[in-house]
């Protein structure tokens, strides 16, 4: 039998240490969602439920559910649009250019920079002017517009790596513009549209600021706000506060499992020569 | 099928001249191909004539339309160009199959389904690609992805057909046939053909007219032949012919009547006929070339070296195909002479001979050809 060599057999130890610390607080999150308020009280969080019950995870879904389903709503349409629009603005600034067209990226890298706060009370402002305020479409607009910036980032970082030849060849095949996006260029971005998909569906679906400060407590709340409010109104239930985490965090979860293998694709194999 | 004519094209990228003050004409019909050394301006050129790429200065016309002017600001966009172009590095779609790759340009012109199929049918025949229809550009080779690309150019009939190094990456034997069958398909189609390419076997074979390109500036236009036998300067005497020209220093002198080329090991007297034009350079430094098969091998004479010829060591002893290449030295003078046979071995002293109304002289300072 050959033995591991001890640099190897220490690497491992430190990551099975690390991930232990890191699915700790889920593991919590998990058993305690199963426990009645007796084994709240009288149990480890670590430990196992002594008698499980669903009880805490319908309690929060009743609560959680209504927020739950705005989250998807602003969430999924945020996201698709951001993706899109970073998809065709990540091709016209490397594919179609124009004068001034390194100016105007730069204009979308500082969007990224810009901190939510500073722009919460325009925003708020500007939402109520518009209507939007308490609903769900502000909510999209707003992610829609905070998310492009990157999205843009994430498309022509990827783009850049498209041959230019392709596009000229398309060009000289008499396809325009917009014929070379969606049948050259978009078929060719599946792998960027998973990575901005998966990062949009994160950050839109986890934003607390935002939502609060945009539809705290009406029809359109998000279900980060209604977590939160868990705690304020049914005062220390942390088995339903809990079980609403792990609905809340779900999604997030599937995604990952479902998606990370396309996070790790190439896609570009056979473009050009060699 | 359209004359393509390039006026004063200039093309600067940074401080690189790609391209500098070109003017050509091509003729309807004509299969004209560009030659030159890499990174001389050829695919620049090529996409300046596809409007992919927009001059500094000078027009570029497609028949009697004026498509590109910086000037006059003229610029029709590559799409309505009704040019189809080969890129160098293929640039067939990775997503699609062989059969819709060639089938693009048709599908995007809107032609019918079923002139489709039969079109893009009929060019993959043409190719060999039958077998690979269904097949994704990764599952393919250099050479088939080099044919793909071939027949999404050639699949419909444009005015123009660019093709930039179409044969670079196919083996010896796939590459002189599909040489062979592209000319008869250009001269079936008549489409006039911009070609490019560096291997300047390729060209002497294909090309109605050539131009050498070096760094931008063109060097020579003219037929095959042409380039050949009058080359017009030491660039093309040396880039054109293979095994190479030789070339030896030597200046211009006049014994009595007569004008001698002294390169030092010989001295060869300039024929009657071509004297006229040299008279003016008695005292220069020239270059005199001869091409290896314009050398003969003269059966020695014991002790004496025959009239006009020079006596050289036999160096190395190459066989290519019918023919043998001799690397021959004498002082700093080294030629390499194609002879069918010898009876010399290497180490060996041969008198060689040359036929002086093949001998080609160059100006030193300004390596123009005088004759
Ligand atoms: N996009 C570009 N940016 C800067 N310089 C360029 C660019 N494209 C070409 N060049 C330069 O212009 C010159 C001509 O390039 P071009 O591609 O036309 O050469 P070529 O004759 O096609 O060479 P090859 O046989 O290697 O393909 C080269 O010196 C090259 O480095
Ligand atoms: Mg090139």
């Amino acid at each position: 039998m050959r033995f591991p060599k001890p640099r190897r057999v220490t690497l491992y130890i430190l990551l099975v240490f690390f991930a232990f610390l890191f699915l700790l607080p889920l593991w919590t999150c998990i058993t305690t969602s199963f426990k009645p308020v007796h084994d709240v009280i009288y149990t480890t969080p670590v430990e196992l439920p002594l008698s499980p019950t669903a009880e805490p995870l319908i309690t929060a879904l009743n609560i959680m559910q209504r927020p739950l389903l705005n989250s998807f709503t602003f969430t999924i349409s945020a996201m698709i649009l951001s993706c899109l629009l970073g998809s065709i603005n990540g091709y016209i600034l490397t594919k179609i250019r124009f004068r001034g067209s390194d100016t105007v990226f730069l204009f979308f890298s500082i969007g990224i920079f810009i901190p939510y706060q500073a722009v919460l009370v325009p925003l708020v402002l500007t939402m109520s002017k518009l209507g939007l305020f308490n609903h769900i479409e502000g909510l999209i607009l707003t992610h829609t517009a905070y998310g492009i910036p990157i999205t843009t980032l994430l498309f022509r970082n990827f783009y850049g790596v498209i041959p230019n030849s392709l596009i000229m060849a398309a060009k000289t095949d008499g396809a325009g513009t917009w014929t070379i996006y969606r049948r050259i260029v978009l078929p060719l971005s599946l792998l960027p549209f998973v990575v901005a998909a998966v990062f949009q569906f994160t950050s839109i679906w986890n934003d607390f600021l935002f939502g609060v400060a945009l539809a705290r407590g009406s029809e359109a709340q998000p279900a980060s706000v209604a977590l939160a409010n868990l705690r304020g109104t049914t005062e220390f239930q942390w088995n339903v506060q809990m079980a609403g985490t792990l609905w809340y965090a779900l999604p997030v979860l599937v995604i990952f499992f479902v998606l990370g293998k396309y996070l790790m694709r190439g896609y570009m194999a056979g473009a050009v020569k060699g | 099928m359209v004359s393509v004519a390039i006026i004063n094209l200039t093309k600067t990228y940074g401080t690189t001249a790609a391209i500098k003050d070109l003017n050509l004409e091509i003729k309807d019909g004509e299969f004209f191909i560009f030659l030159g050394p890499s990174g001389c301006g050829k695919t620049t050129t090529l996409l300046c004539i596809a409007g992919l790429l927009k001059p500094d200065k000078g027009e570029v016309w497609l028949g009697n339309e004026l498509v590109t002017s910086s000037e006059r600001d003229v610029y029709v966009t590559p799409q309505k160009r009704e040019v189809a172009m080969m890129f160098q590095d293929y640039a067939i779609y990775p997503h699609m199959t062989v059969f819709n790759n060639i089938a693009f340009p048709l599908e995007v012109r809107g032609e019918d389904k079923s002139e489709i199929v039969k079109r893009v049918t009929a060019t993959a025949n043409l190719l060999g690609l039958s077998q690979l229809l269904d097949r994704k550009p990764r599952q393919l080779s250099g050479g088939q992805r080099q044919r793909v690309a071939l027949g999404r150019a050639i699949v419909r009939k444009p005015k123009v057909f660019l093709l930039d190094e179409p044969l670079a990456n196919l083996d010896a034997k796939l590459r002189v046939k599909t040489r062979t069958d592209l000319k008869k398909l250009q001269r079936e189609l008549g489409v006039t053909t911009v070609y490019v390419t560096h291997d300047q076997v390729e060209a002497m074979t294909m090309a109605d007219r050539i131009m050498v390109q070096r760094d931008g500036v063109t060097e020579q236009i003219g037929t095959p032949e042409e380039l050949y036998n009058h080359p017009a300067n030491l660039f093309v005497a040396g880039f054109i012919g293979s095994p190479e020209m030789n070339f030896t220093d030597c200046t211009l002198i006049k014994e009595g009547a007569r004008l001698w080329l002294d390169a030092r090991e010989f001295k060869t007297p300039v024929p009657t006929q071509v004297a006229p034009k040299l008279e003016s350079y008695v005292g220069e430094d020239l270059i005199m070339g001869i091409r290896p098969e314009d050398l003969y091998e003269r059966k020695s004479v014991k002790g004496s070296t025959q009239k006009n010829a020079l006596r050289m060591t036999v160096d190395i002893i190459e066989p290519v195909g019918p023919y043998l290449l001799l690397h021959l030295r004498k002082g700093r003078c080294s030629l390499v002479a194609r002879v069918k046979h010898t009876t010399a071995r290497v180490g060996q002293e041969v008198d060689i001979e040359m036929d002086p109304s093949k001998m080609h002289i160059f100006d030193k300072k300004t390596a123009k050809a005088i004759i």
